[in-house]
């Protein structure tokens, strides 16, 4: 089975973040990038089905400045095949979610695929647009926030079950598709040492946006970003004994905090 | 729990920035790598420590190893972490391509076995020993030793250990009894008793390979008659099944610390039916086992800091939580009580952690790139590093063990109560660290061998050629205005120890060895703080050039802190070198005359 993971490099989730002077974005230097753990399911998912038909390939498309490439080299570890790097820091700078599903949706075009697996958002800028967005460039069926995937023995169809609220629900789809994951789908490996060693040797195809051929101007733009306000500190409540503090705990819950 | 258990940023410095690993890239046997290859390296370590390891490190601590029917039970982590560090390639990690290893530098192999040990000490030993036992296989092993057993110690399917110690011979090894009787079928029949074996019995894996020592019959008396032996506890039967090898398990220890890795007493051929194979040649065990003692000493002095990193992070976490008291300067009792990290006596406990984990793991690094550079070279070069790796050895291992216990004892005390409980971290690892100044030689043996053997043999050579380290350290500081002070500091303790040294020779060149020796462990732990103090004085260099050079902001607070954890140790630590050398100047017999019965009083 030949898959292709859409992936993308995302800030550490314990990483310090600070925000640009121009407030249009969170400042890049000096802090830690790994493969957005999304992703990782994707990719996992993506190996799975490989080795589940012993045979097929998995490629990887990123798009993201020079630093992406790390976080490539971390799925090409794990065991894939090989990648597609959209190195285009100028378009990725202002890229939105459409833009970046119209550069993925031009290097998948060529690519031979079964499959296509993405994260079910990039946990940086939460915008979970590009799975749906893809398929509708590419125009192919989409399933969201997938928890369980069986695909057929003849890879026409597969069986995906879905996280909805309270519950799941199955759903039955033609391939190719485009499937985008949930946590819980299975358990992303590690990389291994050897698996480390062969990264190095495997082929990884840098386009610029342009190679592509594709003119994608963004939608939307960024005007402001902005961090959520400091937690305020607690306060204690003085009191001579329990009476006395219970009463100024109901009165600060009526007056300050307006609840009651 | 705290949150984080190592600095990956200080890591990266030691690896990068102080020993730049990628130096190594350029000889062939190390040239298939890449430093974005160790950043992989790395970031997974980190991943597998804080996924597996250290979620799990308070449950092993509390749930010991059981002996239930001759088997023990051990965590099911074990099992998953073994398979990972098979299937990973983490055992075999520095091991040569040929013999199915990934040739990684040893610095790189510090790094991961570094991670893992912070994580969770007790979970890192299991691979870390196959790893050594491994090595001792391939090492000096013979091919069909080699594909017997390597292939599934290195996949994690087979545990390695190290079975030197019994009852009546732990520092002193000569005097070991277990026995090998020679057969005509290509085996030795072994019989006696080991204790202490780390990780020699359990559920874990499926089979356990004991490297073990033992004598020959009629072999000579002494250390010149052990034989080292491949012991697995269960054979490769005619099918190449699997059959007890009457390794027999006769108890499990209750130990202080440590507690998520068994150690047993093992009983060896209770039915005249244990296997042994010999490995290289007769009556050269303990010289093969010497051989690995770099590593296994590297490994000490590595699991030390590790536990003491972890400590002090922990420590630092609490101490930037926890408001206690007010600044001596505030007089208004209703202000608030302020964090303990704020009091001068807390920012001394924890600079007092901090110089010794850094400082420690600067030794380590240090000692790592002389191991992947002994290898890499040839002729006179190899051999400066294998003296420099002689005089270090020792101090290597009993610096980070003996000031790692004191290190995380000021990180419980930064916790007041709540670290003598234990709901709170820094009591298990009180407890885990209290064993590395024990194993592998304790540290009197070791001060012992320092200055008894050490440093004086081949007319002190190796302690010239460390000297001459030193040197160009200082010289180099010397070269900075910010730094002038700490190089002259260094070079007058250098210099003392220079002295010390002579004279001490000079005692024993009088033939008065009891005396020569009596404070040996005195000597070592003089030593050590130079040590120390140069890897700050190293480190100091890289960071004043950084800070010259204007970092960027994240790494600002990094490089300030490297130089006041520099100052703290030439401030704090490198005097004690003055109370140290005067002890060991006089040699008035204090400890050789005491007698036993006066203790009694
Ligand atoms: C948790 C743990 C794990 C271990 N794992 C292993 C293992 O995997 N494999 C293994 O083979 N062993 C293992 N050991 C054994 C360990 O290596 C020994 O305990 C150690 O070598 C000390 O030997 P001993 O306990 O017999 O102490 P002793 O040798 O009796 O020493 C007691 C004290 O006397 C001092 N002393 C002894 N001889 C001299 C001397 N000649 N001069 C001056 N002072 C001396 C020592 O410094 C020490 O302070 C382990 C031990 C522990 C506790
Ligand atoms: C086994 C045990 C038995 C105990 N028994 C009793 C008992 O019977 N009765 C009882 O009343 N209490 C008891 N205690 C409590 C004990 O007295 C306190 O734990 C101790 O006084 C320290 O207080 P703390 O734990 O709150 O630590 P903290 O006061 O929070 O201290 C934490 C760290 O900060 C440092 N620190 C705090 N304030 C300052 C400051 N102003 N300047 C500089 N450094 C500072 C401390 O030196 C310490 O290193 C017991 C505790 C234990 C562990």
């Amino acid at each position: 089975m030949n898959t292709v993971v859409c992936m993308k490099q995302v800030p550490d989730t314990e990483t310090l973040i600070k925000i640009n002077p121009e407030g249009t974005g969170i400042v890049t230097e000096g802090i830690k990038w790994v493969m957005c753990p999304y992703d990782e399911y994707a990719v996992e998912e993506a190996l799975q089905q490989k080795e589940k038909f012993k045979a097929g390939k998995v490629t990887i498309v990123s798009l993201g400045p020079d630093r992406a490439i790390e976080a490539i080299r971390t799925g090409l570890a794990m065991g894939a095949d090989t990648a597609v790097h959209i190195n285009d820091a100028a378009f990725y700078e202002k890229a939105d979610p459409y833009a970046t599903a119209a550069a993925l949706a031009a290097a998948v075009k060529d690519l031979e695929y079964d499959a296509i697996f993405c994260g079910k958002q990039a946990i940086d800028d939460d915008s979970g647009q590009v799975p749906a967005i893809l398929g509708e460039l590419l125009g192919l069926p989409v399933v969201t926030l997938v928890v369980k995937l069986e695909v057929s023995e003849d890879k026409t169809k597969a069986v995906a079950t879905r996280e909805v609220e309270g519950g799941h629900a199955v759903v039955e789809v033609s391939l190719p598709a485009i499937f985008s994951a949930q946590k819980g789908l299975n358990e992303p490996r590690y990389a291994s040492l050897p698996g480390i060693m062969k990264a190095k040797k495997k082929p990884v195809d840098v386009k610029t946006v342009s190679d592509l051929g594709v003119s994608v101007e963004p939608m939307t733009a960024i005007k402001e970003m902005s961090l959520p306000p400091a937690r305020q500190a607690g306060k204690i409540l003085e009191g001579e004994d329990a009476v006395e503090k219970a009463k100024a705990l109901a009165k600060a819950l009526h007056e300050e905090a307006k609840l009651i | 729990m705290a949150e984080r258990f190592v600095s990956e940023r200080n890591l990266r410095f030691l690896l990068y920035e102080v020993f730049d690993v990628t130096e190594l890239l350029k000889y062939p046997y190390y040239s298939e790598h890449t430093r974005e290859m160790f950043d992989m390296v790395m970031e997974t370590a980190l991943r597998i420590g804080k996924d597996m390891l250290y979620p799990v490190l308070d449950e092993m601590d509390k749930n010991q190893p059981e002996l239930v029917d001759g088997m023990v039970k051990v965590h099911p982590v074990v099992r998953e972490f073994m398979r990972e560090c098979g299937q990973g390639g983490w055992i075999g990690a520095d091991a040569p391509f040929e013999f199915g290893g990934q040739q990684l530098p040893i610095m790189i192999s510090l790094v991961s076995n570094f991670i893992f040990a912070a994580a969770n000490y007790s979970a890192s030993v299991y691979p870390g020993l196959t790893t050594g036992a491994a090595r001792l296989i391939t090492s000096f092993g013979s091919r069909e030793l080699i594909d017997t057993y390597v292939p599934r110690m290195f996949s994690g399917e087979w545990q390695g250990t190290m079975a030197l110690t019994e009852p009546q011979a732990g520092s002193s090894l000569a005097d070991i009894t277990t026995t090998a009787e020679p057969t005509d079928k290509g085996y030795y029949r072994i019989k006696g008793q080991k204790i202490f074996i780390s990780a020699s019995e359990h559920d874990g894996v499926d089979n356990v390979i004991q490297l073990l020592l033992a004598k020959i019959k009629g072999a000579p008396a002494g250390v010149k008659g052990i034989s080292l032996f491949v012991v697995p506890n269960k054979r490769i039967g005619e099918k190449g099944e699997l059959v007890p090898n009457d390794v027999n398990v006769a108890g499990i220890y209750h130990k202080l610390g440590y507690r998520g890795c068994p150690i047993n007493q093992l009983s060896l051929g209770e039915n005249d039916d244990c296997r042994g194979f010999l490995v290289g040649e007769p009556h050269k065990g303990l010289m093969y086992m010497f051989q690995m003692m770099n590593e296994s000493r590297i490994g000490v002095g590595m699991g030390a800091t590790a536990i003491a990193t972890a400590a002090y992070y922990a420590a630092l976490e609490y101490a930037k939580q926890r408001p206690q008291g007010r600044r001596l300067t505030s007089k208004d009792p209703t202000l608030p009580q302020v964090p303990i990290i704020e009091h001068a006596d807390v920012k001394r406990m924890l600079l007092f952690q901090k110089s010794v984990v850094e400082g420690s793991l600067s030794l380590l690094f240090q000692c790592s790139k002389y191991r992947d550079l002994e290898m890499v070279l040839d002729g006179e070069e190899k051999e400066r590093y294998s003296l420099l790796l002689e005089v270090l050895t020792s101090v290597v291992k009993s610096y980070p063990s003996e000031m790692g216990v004191l290190s995380v004892s000021q990180g419980l005390q930064c916790l007041g109560g709540y670290g003598y409980c234990e709901e709170f971290p820094l009591a298990q690892y009180y407890r885990d660290i209290r064993i590395h100044p024990i194993h592998e030689g304790t540290t009197g043996i070791h001060g012992l061998t320092l200055l008894g053997r050490s440093v004086t043999r081949n007319n002190g050579r190796a302690f010239q050629v460390f000297v001459e380290e030193v040197e160009k350290a200082i010289e180099k500081a010397g070269k900075e205005q910010e730094l002038v002070s700490y190089a002259k500091n260094l070079k007058n303790a250098l210099e003392r120890l220079k002295g010390i040294t002579t004279h001490l020779v000079g005692i024993a060149v009088k033939g008065e060895v009891e005396l020569f020796l009596a404070d040996a462990t005195l000597y070592l732990e003089l030593f050590g703080i130079i040590a120390i103090a140069w890897q700050w004085l190293l480190q100091g260099i890289v960071a004043h050039e950084a800070l010259k050079s204007g970092p960027i902001d994240a790494d600002l607070s990094f490089y300030r802190g490297k130089m006041y954890a520099l100052r703290y140790f030439f401030a704090y630590e490198l005097p004690k070198v003055e109370t140290l050398a005067i002890r060991l100047e006089n040699n008035d017999g204090l400890t050789v005359e005491m007698q036993p019965e006066l203790f009694e009083g």
